[in-house]
């Protein structure tokens, strides 16, 4: 079997689970002999493929990014237009015999359907996130909802990363649900490192993943407990954080750490002793697994698809930073606590594996092919 | 001819309230801010509706249809029978009633169904036994002569404990480990003191508790008379079935048609010459022991390991444990009755049954009667109150 796959990012240069996501995905689907090419905009530096039946393909160069939002109407514009302008160049590069189409998320969900068109093949289609998850389902902008709606209704198959995600493209999107298919993510496991007294948030600094609810936790802790609070990451919100926590006069025990290298970000998970994911919409939240294949014990938000299938961690309402607290402090507090979510969330996490994301991507394949 | 032993756990823990980390220390009324009377009371009256009152009433009518040749024991938790008096008293008249019949008999238990039989001297225990003993005294004007601990939780000196009390007998779990290739089916004496032990048949007493709606169980359907011709084809001298109350109704719904089980059972037995029904005490007084049980590690009725592990199986339910222990020091050296209570109803064992972390098979039964999403969240919760607590016992 050969697949075009069309993605947008891929490690070791990567910004958020979409990535991690494909790299699995393809190795996993190499390993049961299917061979992927893979296409991506070209980087400024070059990604390779470390396995036989992984082509990886750059199309050119793009200044657009897939958790990008244009933010005022001149650069909306300008930011449409590069859409456009990449979607049309990968019509032109996709060539070769291929059983079907697999395409992430919106960004070149045009580019995908017109393919599929052009080359008469089914069209295979992961959602990871959609437009209600990025905007934290305050003003989604119609444009992108747009797109996604339409490549959903092209496409023959979807593939949710969670049941969650397969509510929204159905009550959203008015997608039949028995045209999806739940594939949750997987995680190569990290490893465990000597645990500092760190409490970590890391993703990017938007209303999505909800990094102010872990200040506001941070805070009710800090009257408690001592310890240092991370924030690992950037984006829009980095600004008015940093004004936060001066504000509430814990920035002498908050760290800003800004963007993160794919090491460092190994490297925090495997030294932070609590890992909190307090997104307002999450999709899925691999994060939440690394952190826990790196030893530390997850508190999640009941709003990430993750939250459906991982029973060892906890699971709090975003904006319940008192109950946030609470877990972080009998966290902090009880070793037995501590050592007994560390040990089943870790033995737990042994059962996601990128082996049954291939299994079940291929089993949508075959029903294609 | 074996005699059947039908026996009913009747117990309700008084469940927690969400206590946060933030409540330590701002707690007034401790009753109400730590115990969910909203819950209780909701989870009561129904379990009352489904399964207490039509079970007691069943029951009533098949002692009374066979002339009491239907014989039945019940071990009721003071938790429970508080429940009663607050909130259904007519419950208790109930099992007044089936009482006076003459065909019911009654047995002793520590009052808040606790782990005090674990504790490093048994001080606690004898108390909470006594407390017991005075409510069966205060409501049925009875003095029961058989015990049955926590969960069947038993081991020597328990069992020297028991005998010491005045007991005539004491009921475990049927447990390979202290049997070995001996059957259950007959009564045994501990090695080291003089008191005779009940052994539940777990197999046949399963079937009803937990298979009974399996349709995946080669026994499947089970009827009455299936059931009757089992027993009656089985080896010794008294088959003990031994069950918790809410099997009935609760535990199988009644859909599965376990009263229609229920139902034809006293009569199918009773077509078999060589089966009787008799009480726990019956039971005791009837047969003569066959041999010793020896116990130095405690065992129980609980899950597949049929020891303690359920409740002291990982470090959090250890942590909390001895917490208790600790406040419970605490308190006895202060002698404030109203904290020491309090102290008490947070020692029934429910409460560490809520963070065991024993996985799949058993984890799903956990899960089943958990108040709590995860066991993590009963740790944390229970925690802390018990640091609540704790702060009251060291001031004040």
């Amino acid at each position: 079997m050969k697949i075009a796959m069309i993605g947008w990012e891929y490690p070791p240069f990567k910004v958020g689970g979409l990535g991690t996501h494909c790299y699995g995905l393809t190795h996993g689907l190499a390993d049961k002999n299917v061979h992927i090419d893979f296409y991506m905009p070209k980087l400024r530096q070059k990604v390779k493929s470390d396995n036989k039946n992984i082509n990886i393909i750059e199309v050119g160069e793009t200044e657009v990014y897939p958790y990008d939002r244009p933010d005022d109407k001149e650069l909306g514009g300008k930011f449409f237009d590069a859409v456009y302008r990449y979607n049309d160049l990968l019509v032109q590069r996709v060539k070769g015999k291929y059983d079907l189409i697999h395409c992430h998320d919106w960004l070149t969900m045009k580019a995908a359907v017109a393919l599929k068109e052009k080359m008469g093949i089914p069209l295979v289609l992961t959602i990871h996130s959609t437009e209600y998850d990025r905007s934290g389902w305050i003003y989604p902008n119609q444009w992108f909802v747009d797109i996604e709606r339409e490549g959903m209704q092209k496409a023959d198959r979807i593939i949710a990363v969670s049941e969650f995600t397969k509510r929204v493209i159905v009550e959203k999107y008015g997608i039949h649900p028995d045209k999806i298919t739940v594939v949750h993510n997987a995680v190569y496991p990290i490893g465990e490192g000597e645990k500092r007294n760190l409490i970590l948030f890391l993703g990017r600094l938007t209303i999505q993943k909800g990094p102010e609810f872990f200040l506001k936790a941070a805070k009710k802790v800090l009257e408690f407990e001592d310890a240092r609070f991370v924030i690992a990451g950037a984006g829009d919100l980095l600004p008015r954080l940093i004004e936060q926590a001066v504000h509430m006069g814990i920035s002498n025990k908050v760290i800003f750490t800004g963007k993160l290298t794919e090491e460092e970000v190994q490297h925090i998970y495997k030294i932070s002793s609590i890992y909190v994911m307090p997104s307002v919409s999450e999709p899925f939240g691999i994060t939440a697994l690394e952190a826990i294949s790196a030893g530390t014990p997850t508190i999640v938000s009941k709003s990430a698809g993750v939250s459906e299938v991982l029973k060892n961690c906890f699971k709090v309402d975003f904006w319940d930073t008192d109950e946030m607290a609470n877990k972080i402090i009998a966290l902090l507090r009880y070793d037995s606590l501590r050592d007994a979510m560390r040990q089943s969330s870790k033995r737990e996490i042994q059962l996601f594996t990128w082996d049954r994301v291939a299994e079940r991507t291929l089993d949508v394949y075959r029903g294609l092919a | 001819m074996p005699s059947i032993c039908f026996y009913f756990e009747v117990h309700q823990p008084f469940r927690l309230n969400h206590f946060s980390v933030f409540n330590i220390g701002n707690t007034r009324d401790f009753h109400s801010t730590y115990f969910n009377q909203h819950l209780n009371q909701k989870i009561f009256e129904k379990v009352a509706k489904k399964c207490y009152l039509p079970t007691n009433n069943l029951f009533l009518d098949l002692i009374r249809k066979y002339d009491g040749k239907f014989r039945i024991s019940y071990s009721l938790t003071g938790t429970f029978v508080e429940y009663c008096e607050k909130y259904l008293p007519e419950l208790l008249d109930s099992f007044k009633e089936l009482f006076k019949t003459g065909a019911v008999d009654l047995i002793e238990e520590t009052y808040f169904h606790s782990l005090s039989g674990l504790y490093d001297d048994l001080d606690e225990f004898e108390d909470q036994v006594k407390m017991h003993r005075q409510m069966i005294k205060r409501i049925f004007n009875y003095k029961p002569k058989v015990f049955r601990n926590t969960e069947a939780i038993y081991d020597n000196r328990i069992a020297q404990k028991i005998a010491d009390l005045g007991y005539k007998g004491i009921i475990t779990e049927g447990a390979e480990k202290i049997l070995g290739w001996r059957s259950p089916n007959f009564v045994y004496k501990p090695v080291n003191a003089n008191l005779k032990v009940l052994l539940r048949n777990y197999k046949l007493s399963d079937d009803v508790g937990f298979r009974f709606s399996a349709r995946n169980w080669p026994g499947f359907p089970l009827t009455a008379d299936k059931y009757a011709n089992w027993m009656s084809n089985s080896f010794g001298d008294v088959i003990n079935l031994f069950m918790d109350y809410e099997t009935f109704g609760e535990h199988q719904w009644v859909e599965t048609g376990i009263f229609e089980f229920l139902k034809h059972l006293p009569g199918e037995v009773l077509k078999h010459d060589n089966l009787d029904f008799a009480t726990v005490s019956e039971a005791v007084e009837r047969y003569n022991a066959v041999g010793d049980i020896d116990s130095p590690w405690a065992i129980s009725w609980a899950d597949e390991d049929r020891n303690v592990s359920t409740w002291l199986g990982n470090d959090m339910q250890i942590a909390c444990f001895n917490e208790l222990k600790d406040i419970g020091r605490k308190l006895k050296r202060k002698g404030d009755s109203d904290l020491l209570y309090i102290w008490r109803l947070l020692q029934t064992s429910d409460h560490l049954y809520y963070i065991s972390t024993k996985g799949f098979e058993d984890g799903n039964v956990h899960a089943y009667f958990s108040p709590y999403d995860i066991p993590y969240d009963g740790f944390i919760n229970y925690m802390n109150i018990l640091q609540d607590l704790k702060e009251k016992a060291e001031s004040r």
